[in-house]
């Protein structure tokens, strides 16, 4: 007892260091996965709490300062609000022609899900991982491998894929991380690619195996193909920056810059979408 | 002495919050943000002793791992050999001041950074290129802000360091 109360330093930081090799090796034992969960029972609770506090400061603030411009916001909503009823006949004039042509072509009506709002309220605190944490878990019927999208400028695009569900907050994995791999095709000229983050510090994204024969231009749309069963299909991703023809590769490489930007989005909509559970034990297998 | 750990405790935690929180992303340069957490486990280390220095980097690594997407131990294991080492030379082989402080952080981030990848090589996944995308500058970045945070330390732990001997 002597011994240890004389040579604690040494003893706590050869117990701390073995205790730690240890978890690294055995993170997929049940132990890990309880010990993470209890750390994360006790922390979340905090952070929600400095979210939401943080977040009342903002709204009062934002009453004082925003005041002029909801007012100018309001008269610009209802001019633009005058044009749309106007062009209202037009457009369900359109819509019964396109359900009228769809029909007549066999093509499924485009599927649309459910989907839960959910804020971010908070973001990996280490820069050698690229997630985000929401405010809806579990409990909102959120489950691993749900997609999650973001609007922008009116347009839903694609953010990441729910990697942890707990309770109340589950974890994002957004797309420039490059850890996660998206199935993607060129919108215009319909060529298929793999997409995943760029590197560890920036918001971009590289799409590999596009064909060689493929023309890329710069501002080329990039949207979800569908494949990998857990996007839709036609989800907006990003737009082309970039692109490389790899001199010992049968294929080119775009860079995308994505359509949300990781680093200023709040809001998202999580995708109640179960993904094909075929294709993600084929791919299980695989790996 | 309870005080001066509940103080440590409520920094650590604060840190933590700070740095997870979403707005915290506005002061990223090069992609990269400092590392509050890193930063204050060495203050307390360079302050009083290894021992607090171990500790404090063990729980407060954990807690970093677990509220980031790394294995547990990936980011508390650095944090426990930085807090051990730099707490064996402490203040009285470096004095406070602003250059040896930047110089100490920026070396300790470095250091912190490669056993950061060697870990992720081995237990996780590692790439050579992150020591151009994150290790560098995220050394940078924290060697420019702990002279700040080590004088805002100073004002917080100004008690503990007087019966220290260190003011």
């Amino acid at each position: 007892m002597e011994f240890l109360e004389r040579n604690k330093t040494v003893v706590a930081f050869i117990s701390f260091t073995l205790f730690c090799i240890i978890s690294l090796s055995v993170q997929s034992s049940s132990f890990t996965l309880t010990f993470e969960g209890i750390g994360s029972a006790l922390i979340m609770p905090f952070q929600k709490g400095y979210d939401g506090i943080q977040g009342g400061i903002r709204t009062i603030w934002a009453g004082f300062t925003d005041l002029s411009e909801v007012r100018e916001e309001l008269h610009k909503t209802r001019v633009k609000l005058q044009n749309y009823e106007s062009i209202s006949d037009d457009f369900s004039e359109i819509k019964r022609e396109n359900e009228r042509l769809r029909h007549l072509l066999e093509m499924k009506e485009r599927l649309t899900f459910e989907s839960v709002p959910a804020s971010i309220i908070s973001k990996d605190p280490d820069n050698w991982f690229r997630t985000l944490i929401i405010n809806r878990g579990t409990s909102d019927g959120i489950k691993e491998n749900m997609p999650v999208i973001a609007f922008r400028k009116g347009q839903k695009a694609v953010v990441g894929k729910i990697i942890e569900a707990r309770g109340s907050i589950s974890r994002i994995i957004p797309i420039i991380s490059p850890d996660l791999n998206v199935g993607v095709k060129l919108q215009e000229s319909r060529y298929p690619g793999l997409l995943y983050g760029y590197s560890s510090n920036t918001a971009l994204c590289k799409v590999d195996y596009i064909s060689r024969g493929a023309v890329i231009k710069k501002n080329d749309i990039v949207i979800t193909s569908g494949q990998g069963g857990i996007f839709p299909p036609g989800l907006l991703v990003g737009r082309v920056i970039k692109s490389d023809i790899l001199e010992s590769s049968a294929y080119q490489r775009a860079v995308v810059v994505p359509f949300i930007d990781y680093h200023l989005v709040e809001e998202v909509f999580v995708i109640k979408r179960d993904p094909d559970g075929e294709i993600l034990k084929l791919l299980g297998e695989q790996q | 002495m309870i005080v001066s750990y509940i103080i440590m405790g409520i920094v650590i935690a604060a840190s933590l919050l700070i740095q997870g929180h979403p707005s915290f992303d506005v002061i990223r340069i090069a992609g990269v943000k400092p590392d509050m957490l890193f930063i204050v486990i060495v203050y307390l280390s360079y302050s009083f002793g290894s021992f607090t220095g171990e500790v404090t980097g063990f729980i407060g690594g954990l807690f970093h791992d677990v509220v980031s997407r790394s294995p547990l131990g990936l980011l508390a294991l650095p944090k426990v050999v930085l807090g051990f080492l730099i707490g064996m030379f402490g203040r009285g082989m470096f004095k406070n001041t602003i250059v040896t402080v930047a110089i100490m952080l920026f070396l300790a981030s470095l250091l912190k950074g490669i056993i950061t990848l060697f870990l992720a090589y081995i237990f996780h996944q590692g790439s050579i290129s992150q020591v151009l995308d994150v290790i560098l500058p995220e050394s940078f970045y924290n060697a420019l802000m702990a002279p700040f945070i080590f004088i805002l330390l100073d004002k917080i732990f100004e008690r503990e360091l007087e019966r220290e001997g260190h003011l």
